[in-house]
C-alpha cells in the first residue's frame, strides 16, 4: 500500500515573533514495515538556517533558524510512504510477559531498539502505583505478552473518553488517568506508564492514521490530525509490535510511522522556542491518501 | 580492628604516665573526649592516643586562654555573615548564613598522598567509562556494565550519545564524597560527576579559618589551596580552541542553593558569572549578550544541571538553558565542564562494577574501596538483598529518591512497619532494577567545638580533583560537612549539619602560593572583559534604589523634623508638611489611609514592609539587585547593604530615633557611594552604577524643585527644598537673603557647578553615555545620547527667571524618558526583556 502524506503546521502569533529556532521531525521512518519514498518540507517565512541530522531515535531532525520578523509560519510537509506490515493475531503464540520483562532487563545494548530504554520513567511517564495496578488486570501470571497488551489496550479505548477538549500538552498523565479522558497521546502515554510499571518495554510513536477508511469501515479516531500509540518489545521472536490504544488496534497497514521514542517529547514533530509574541494559535491539517 | 573504647583509653593514659613524655595538651583534651564505641575518630587513632597531627594542632590551640578562643570563634562568624556567605536549603526562600565548625578536619600529609592516588585513579577511571557509554559502547555490548544500570539514570542523554566532547573530555572536574570506614580506610560513598558544589565554600572555609587561626595556620604547615585552584583554571583556559577564551560559570541564578558559590568561584578564577537567559546560540557557537552587543564564549564551567541545559534538546520545560546548546557542543563550537550527560555516573547502581571495570579499563585494582552495593537489577543481588533485607540500606539505583518511598535518604526495611516491608520486597521483586542495597557503615568522627569543650560527631568529606593536560590534581583540602545525627551519610547541607575546613598537613613548609601568576608572559589590560547586559541592568538598578532610597530618607528625616521643630503647628509649616506627606505618597512610601496620622508617618515611610516605596523595601530592593552581583561587588560595600537592611529591622518608635536611624543610613549610603567612587574599577561595570544613581538623582531633584520650589513656594517650602538637595550651606554663602524663588531654582535645577543639580547630573550621563560602547554601525546617534544631549543643552541655555511649574513638569517628564531610554538601548536582553516561549506543541 502506498500513501501521500500531507501534513500542514501554521503558527498565527498575536505579535511579530523577530527570531525562531524549531526542531522538525516531519520525515516518515524508513523500516518496521514501512518504506519511505519522498519527502520534502516547505517552510515559510524561509529560514537562515537549515540542517538536518538523524537524532539517537533514529529520527531525521531538522534544525531551523528563523530571524526575519514574522507574525506567521507555516511549515508544509510532503511525504510518500509504501506500507507492507502484517501485524500478529491477538492469539498468536508468544513469550509470556514475565520472560519477556526477565529478558528485557537482561538486555547488552543501549541503542534506540534495544528494550532497555524503554524500561524507565521518562519526562512525560513517570511510574506510578495505581497505574501500574490497572495494568496488572491485563497480565496475570503467565499470560502472553501480545493478548496481555491488546487487552490493556481494550480495556483503555472502552474505559477512557477520547475528547479533545479535556487535555493539553502539559496535562499531567495522573490527571489523565483519575479522569479517564483524553486524546490518543494521553492514551498512548497511560497504557506505557502501565506497561513500563511492570517492567515491560513500552515505547510511545508518533504518526499518521489513513484518512478515508476502507469500504464498509468506519472512521478511526485521530485520524486527521498527526496520532500516537505505543510500541511493545514483545521479546526476541517478535520484536517490535504497534498497539493503539485510541482505536482498539494492533498496529497494521493503517498507520504510517514518524518516529519512535521514550514519549512525546522525544519525537513530537514540531518543537521550538520564539521570540516575539507571547500568544499564538496553532493549526494542524493532516491528510493521509491511498495512492494504492 | 577498631581502637580500645573512651574508657580504656583514660585508663591507659592515667596508668602509665611516667613511660611517656610529659603529658601533651592533647592528651588533656582527650580526657573528656567520649568517642562512639567501635568507631575509628580523627582525633584519637587506632592505638588510642591521639594521632600526631592532632598533637600539634592541640597544643597550640590549648594555650590559648578561653576568652581568645571565643573571640577568634566569634570574628569568624562575624566574617562569614558580614563576608555574605550563605546557602540555601531546598525550599528556603532566605539565604541563610553558613555554619562553619570552629575546628578544622587534620589529615596527615602520608595519608592524604594515599587517599589522592586513589581518587585520581577513579577520576580517570570514570572518565573512561564514560568516553566508553557515550562512544563505542564496548563495556555495555561485552556485558561488563549491564545496559540497565546505564540506562535507568535520567542523566544517561541520547542526545550525546556519539559526540566527542569539545575540549577532549567528559569530566574536567569530579569530586568523591568519602568516609573513614569501620576498618579505618577511606571508603567512597558516591561519585560526583555531573557539576559537583563545594569548592568556592572550600575556599571560603579556607579564608576564614585561616583569619581566625593565622599563627596556628601558619605553623602548621597546611597545604595551600590556591594551587589546585590555578591548575583548575589554566586547564579550562586550555581546553577551549584559541588563546585568552572567554570562561564563564553558568548558574541557574540566584535562587540555586549554591548560588553564592557560584559568584565565589566567578569571582576568583575571574571568569564571567552567566545565567542562561545571558546566553545566545548563533551559528556554531554560544555567546554572551553584553553592553557591547554578542561575545563569544568558550568554555562553561556548568553549575546548571544537564537536563536543564536546552529546552530544545533536553528537558523542553526548563527555562534556565539555552535553546540549541546541544547543537553547537556537538558542532565543537563549546567546551562544558563538565560534559551533558556526566552525571550517569552518579548512579549508585554502577558502583557494584567499578571494581572489575577498573581491572578491565586501566589493567589495575581499584586503590580506594566504596561502600558495598547490590544493585537489585541482578538476580543473585537482588537474592542476596531480599534474604536478607534488614541489614541493607536500600536506596533507589539512579537518583536521591527510592522510587515508591517518600523519603529522600535511604530506607531502612528493619524500620519498616510489616505491610510497608513486603511492599518493599514487591517492589525490588518486580522492578529491581530501580533499587541497590548498600551495606549500613557508620562512619568516623571528628572534634568539633562544643561548650567550651571537644565532642565528636560524624562527617563526610568531599574531595575534588580537577583534569588538567598533565593528568589529574586533586585539591589538598576539601568540603567537610559535619553531622549533628550519627548516621554521616545523610549529611547534607540542608540538615543541621555544619561545614569544616580541612587542612593536610605536611611535615615540612609548604610554599605560600596564591592566584597570583608567576611568570611575566600575561598580556596587560585595564578592563577586565566584557559586562554582561544582565549585569548592567542589576548595576544600573542597584544605582537607582540606593539613590532613591536616599531621597526618601532625606523626605523622612525633613518630616520627621518638622514634628520636632519648636514653632511647630504655625499653617504654613502644616502646609510644608503636607507637601512633604503628599510626596511621600505618590513614592508609594506610605498608605493613603495614614496621611493624617502624623508622627506615624515618618516611621511607616522609614519601615513599612507592605509599602514598595518605604526605606526598608527599597533597601530590600537594592539587597536582592546586589545578591545577583555577588561577584563584581566587594565584600566592604557588601557589607554596607547588609547592614543597612539590618539597622531597619529593628523598633524605631519616636520621631527621635526615627531622626536618628535616618541620619545613620544616610551616612551608610554616602559610605557605600564613596567605596565606588574611591574602589570600584572604572570599567562598563562602574559607569552603569554611577549612571543609576545619576539618571535618580536628576528624577528626585526635579521632583523636589516641583514640589518644594513651586511657583507659589512659601519660605519654609523652599528651606525644606534647600535641605533635601543639601545646599544650605552653598545657598547661604552666596546670598545673604532668606529663600528667594530664581536664586533656588537657578542652584537645584540649572547650577553646572552644583553636584548636587539636575544639569550637573545630565552632564556626568552624557560623559558615561559617550564612554560606552557604540552597537550600531550605521553612524546615527543613538538615543540615550540624543535624548541626554538635547537635555543638557536645553538646560545650559535656560534662565531660572523662566523655569515654571509647567517647564519643570516638562523636564521630569524627560529625564524619566532618558532613563528608560538607556534601560531600553543597553539591557534589550535583560530579566526585563521578552524571554523566548516555547511552541505550542499538539494536544
Amino acid at each position: 500500500m502506498i500513501y501521500d502524506i500531507r501534513h500542514v503546521t501554521t503558527y498565527e502569533y498575536e505579535s511579530a515573533v523577530s527570531f525562531a529556532r524549531c526542531s522538525l521531525r516531519l520525515e516518515p521512518l524508513s523500516g518496521d514495515g514501512q518504506e519511505l519514498i519522498s519527502h520534502s518540507v516547505d517552510i515559510r517565512p524561509r529560514p537562515s538556517e537549515r540542517t538536518a541530522r538523524r537524532d539517537f531515535f533514529g529520527t531525521l531532525t531538522e534544525s531551523v533558524v528563523i530571524d526575519t520578523q514574522h507574525r506567521h509560519l507555516r511549515i508544509d510537509s510532503r511525504s510518500r510512504v509504501k506500507l507492507m506490515r502484517t501485524p500478529p493475531e491477538r492469539d498468536a503464540p508468544c513469550a509470556s510477559w514475565e520472560s519477556v520483562r526477565d529478558d528485557a532487563f537482561e538486555a547488552t545494548s543501549l541503542g534506540p531498539s534495544s528494550p532497555i530504554g524503554y524500561v524507565f520513567a521518562s519526562a512525560l511517564v513517570p511510574v506510578l502505583q495505581p497505574v501500574t495496578d490497572y495494568a496488572a488486570a491485563s497480565f496475570k501470571a503467565e499470560t502472553g505478552i501480545v493478548a496481555g497488551a491488546a487487552d490493556l489496550m481494550r480495556r483503555i479505548r472502552n474505559e477512557f473518553k477520547y475528547d479533545p477538549k479535556a487535555t493539553v500538552i502539559s496535562t499531567p498523565l495522573r490527571e489523565v488517568f483519575d479522569n479517564r479522558h483524553g486524546v490518543c497521546q494521553d492514551f498512548a502515554h497511560v497504557m506505557i506508564a502501565g506497561l513500563r510499571g511492570l517492567g515491560l518495554p513500552a515505547a510511545y510513536v508518533s504518526g499518521y492514521l489513513r484518512t478515508i477508511p476502507p469500504e464498509g469501515e468506519k472512521q478511526l479516531q485521530g485520524a486527521d490530525a498527526t496520532h500516537a500509540w505505543v510500541s511493545l518489545w514483545c521479546g526476541e521472536a517478535l520484536g517490535w509490535i504497534g498497539f493503539d490504544p485510541t482505536n482498539d488496534l494492533v498496529v497494521g497497514n493503517d498507520h504510517i510511522i514518524l518516529g519512535m521514542g521514550r514519549d512525546f517529547s522525544d519525537v513530537s514533530p514540531v518543537d521550538g522556542i520564539i521570540v516575539g509574541s507571547p500568544k499564538q494559535k496553532l493549526g494542524v491539517a493532516v491528510d493521509v491518501v491511498l495512492v494504492e | 580492628m577498631d581502637g580500645p573504647s573512651g574508657q580504656d583509653q583514660r585508663a591507659s593514659a592515667a596508668g602509665r604516665p611516667a613511660a611517656r613524655p610529659p603529658l601533651r595538651r592533647a592528651a588533656h583534651w582527650a580526657r573528656d573526649y567520649a568517642r562512639l564505641p567501635g568507631i575509628p575518630d580523627e582525633f584519637i587513632g587506632a592505638d588510642g592516643e591521639p594521632r600526631p597531627v592532632w598533637n600539634r594542632f592541640a597544643d597550640t590551640f590549648a594555650a590559648l586562654a578561653p576568652t581568645d578562643i571565643d573571640r577568634r570563634f566569634a570574628s569568624a562568624d562575624r566574617h562569614l555573615r558580614e563576608a555574605g556567605v550563605t546557602y540555601r536549603s531546598p525550599g528556603d526562600n532566605a539565604e541563610r548564613s553558613w555554619p562553619l565548625s570552629h575546628l578544622p578536619l587534620l589529615i596527615d600529609e602520608t595519608e592524604w598522598t594515599q587517599l589522592s592516588q586513589g581518587i585520581v585513579q577513579r577520576a580517570e577511571l570514570l572518565e573512561r567509562v564514560l568516553q566508553d557509554i557515550y562512544g563505542a559502547g564496548r563495556l555495555v555490548a561485552s556485558g561488563a556494565l549491564p545496559a540497565a544500570a546505564v540506562a535507568g539514570s535520567s542523566e544517561y542523554l541520547r542526545p550525546v550519545c556519539g559526540v566527542k566532547p569539545p575540549g577532549g573530555r567528559f569530566l574536567s572536574i569530579y569530586a568523591a564524597d568519602i568516609g573513614r570506614g569501620p576498618d579505618g580506610r577511606w571508603w567512597v560513598l558516591s561519585d560526583r560527576t555531573q557539576a559537583p558544589s563545594g569548592m568556592g565554600y572550600a575556599l571560603e572555609n579556607r579564608l576564614v579559618q585561616s583569619r581566625a587561626f593565622s599563627s596556628i595556620y601558619k605553623s602548621m604547615n597546611v597545604e595551600r589551596l590556591a594551587p589546585f585552584f590555578e591548575a583548575f583554571r589554566d586547564a579550562l583556559r586550555a581546553s577551549a580552541d584559541r588563546d585568552e577564551p572567554r570562561i564563564g560559570v553558568l548558574t541557574p541564578g540566584t535562587f540555586s542553593e549554591t548560588y553564592f558559590e557560584h559568584a565565589t568561584l566567578a569571582r576568583y578564577l575571574g571568569f564571567l558569572l552567566v545565567e542562561g537567559d545571558d546566553l545566545a546560540v548563533s551559528g556554531d557557537r554560544v555567546h554572551i549578550r553584553t553592553v557591547a552587543g554578542l561575545k563569544r564564549v568558550d568554555v562553561l564551567l556548568r553549575r546548571l544541571d544537564s537536563n536543564s541545559l536546552d529546552p530544545l534538546e533536553l528537558d523542553a520545560a526548563s527555562r534556565l538553558g539555552v535553546a540549541g546548546l546541544m547543537d553547537v557542543v556537538r558542532k565543537g563550537g563549546v567546551v562544558l565542564a563538565n560534559m551533558p550527560g556526566s552525571g550517569v555516573l552518579e548512579a549508585r547502581a554502577l558502583l557494584g562494577f567499578l571494581p572489575s571495570l577498573c581491572r578491565r579499563v586501566l589493567g589495575e585494582d581499584l586503590k580506594i574501596p566504596h561502600i558495598a552495593t547490590w544493585w537489585c537489577g541482578q538476580k543473585s543481588a537482588r537474592d542476596e538483598v531480599l534474604s536478607r533485607l534488614d541489614e541493607f540500606a536500600i536506596e533507589g539505583a539512579y537518583g536521591r529518591a527510592v522510587p515508591g518511598f517518600a523519603a529522600s535518604g535511604p530506607v531502612l526495611a528493619s524500620e519498616l512497619s510489616a505491610p510497608e516491608r513486603e511492599r518493599l520486597r514487591a517492589a525490588i521483586s518486580q522492578r529491581g532494577i530501580d533499587y541497590v542495597g548498600q551495606e549500613v557503615v557508620r562512619l568516623s568522627t571528628t572534634p568539633v567545638w562544643e561548650d567550651g569543650k571537644i565532642a565528636p560527631r560524624p562527617f563526610v568529606l568531599r574531595v575534588f580533583a580537577a583534569a588538567t593536560p598533565d593528568g589529574w590534581t586533586v585539591m589538598p583540602g576539601g568540603f567537610c560537612r559535619i553531622a549533628d545525627k550519627l548516621d554521616a551519610r545523610a549529611v547534607s547541607m540542608g540538615d543541621g549539619a555544619r561545614a569544616a575546613d580541612v587542612w593536610v598537613v605536611a611535615d615540612k613548609a609548604v610554599a605560600a602560593r596564591t592566584l597570583l601568576p608567576g611568570s611575566d608572559n600575561v598580556r596587560i589590560r585595564r578592563i577586565a572583559g566584557v559586562l554582561p547586559s544582565r549585569a548592567a541592568d542589576n548595576l544600573f538598578w542597584l544605582g537607582r534604589y540606593l539613590e532613591r532610597a536616599e531621597a526618601t530618607l532625606r523626605l523622612i528625616r525633613a518630616l520627621a523634623a518638622q514634628h520636632r521643630d519648636p514653632g511647630k503647628g504655625s499653617p504654613a509649616q502644616l502646609n510644608t508638611a503636607e507637601r512633604i506627606q503628599r510626596l511621600l505618597l505618590a513614592w508609594g512610601a506610605i498608605a493613603q489611609t495614614s496621611r493624617t496620622q502624623g508622627a506615624r508617618v515618618a516611621d511607616e515611610a522609614l519601615q513599612a514592609e507592605d509599602q514598595f516605596g518605604s526605606a526598608l523595601s527599597l533597601l530590600k530592593s537594592a539587597q536582592r539587585t546586589a545578591i545577583s552581583l555577588r561577584e563584581r561587588l566587594s565584600p566592604d560595600a557588601w557589607q554596607v547593604i547588609t547592614e543597612m537592611s539590618n539597622q531597619l529591622a529593628q523598633d524605631i518608635d519616636d520621631d527621635d530615633a526615627v531622626v536618628s536611624t535616618a541620619e545613620l543610613l544616610l551616612e551608610k549610603l554616602a559610605s557605600l557611594a564613596g567605596l565606588a567612587q574611591e574602589n570600584m574599577n572604572r570599567a562598563a561595570g562602574w559607569r552603569f552604577l554611577d549612571m543609576g544613581r545619576r539618571a535618580e538623582r536628576a528624577i528626585n531633584t526635579a521632583r523636589f524643585a516641583r514640589q518644594f520650589g513651586y511657583d507659589e513656594a512659601t519660605p519654609e517650602d523652599l528651606d525644606v527644598l534647600l535641605t533635601l538637595v543639601d545646599c544650605q550651606i552653598t545657598y547661604r554663602s552666596r546670598y545673604l537673603i532668606g529663600p528667594s524663588l530664581a536664586p533656588i531654582r537657578d542652584l537645584v535645577v540649572l547650577d553646572l557647578y552644583n553636584p548636587r543639580s539636575v544639569a550637573f547630573q545630565i552632564e556626568v550621563l552624557n560623559e558615561h553615555i559617550a564612554g560606552l560602547p557604540v552597537l550600531k554601525e550605521n553612524g546615527l546617534i543613538e538615543r540615550p545620547q540624543r535624548l541626554a544631549i538635547s537635555l543638557g543643552a536645553r538646560l545650559t541655555a535656560a534662565e531660572a527667571a523662566h523655569l515654571d511649574g509647567r517647564t519643570l513638569f516638562a523636564l521630569e517628564q524627560d529625564l524619566l524618558n532618558l532613563a528608560e531610554a538607556i534601560g531600553q538601548h543597553y539591557f534589550p536582553h535583560g530579566p526585563n526583556a521578552t524571554r523566548p516561549e516555547k511552541l505550542t506543541g499538539l494536544a
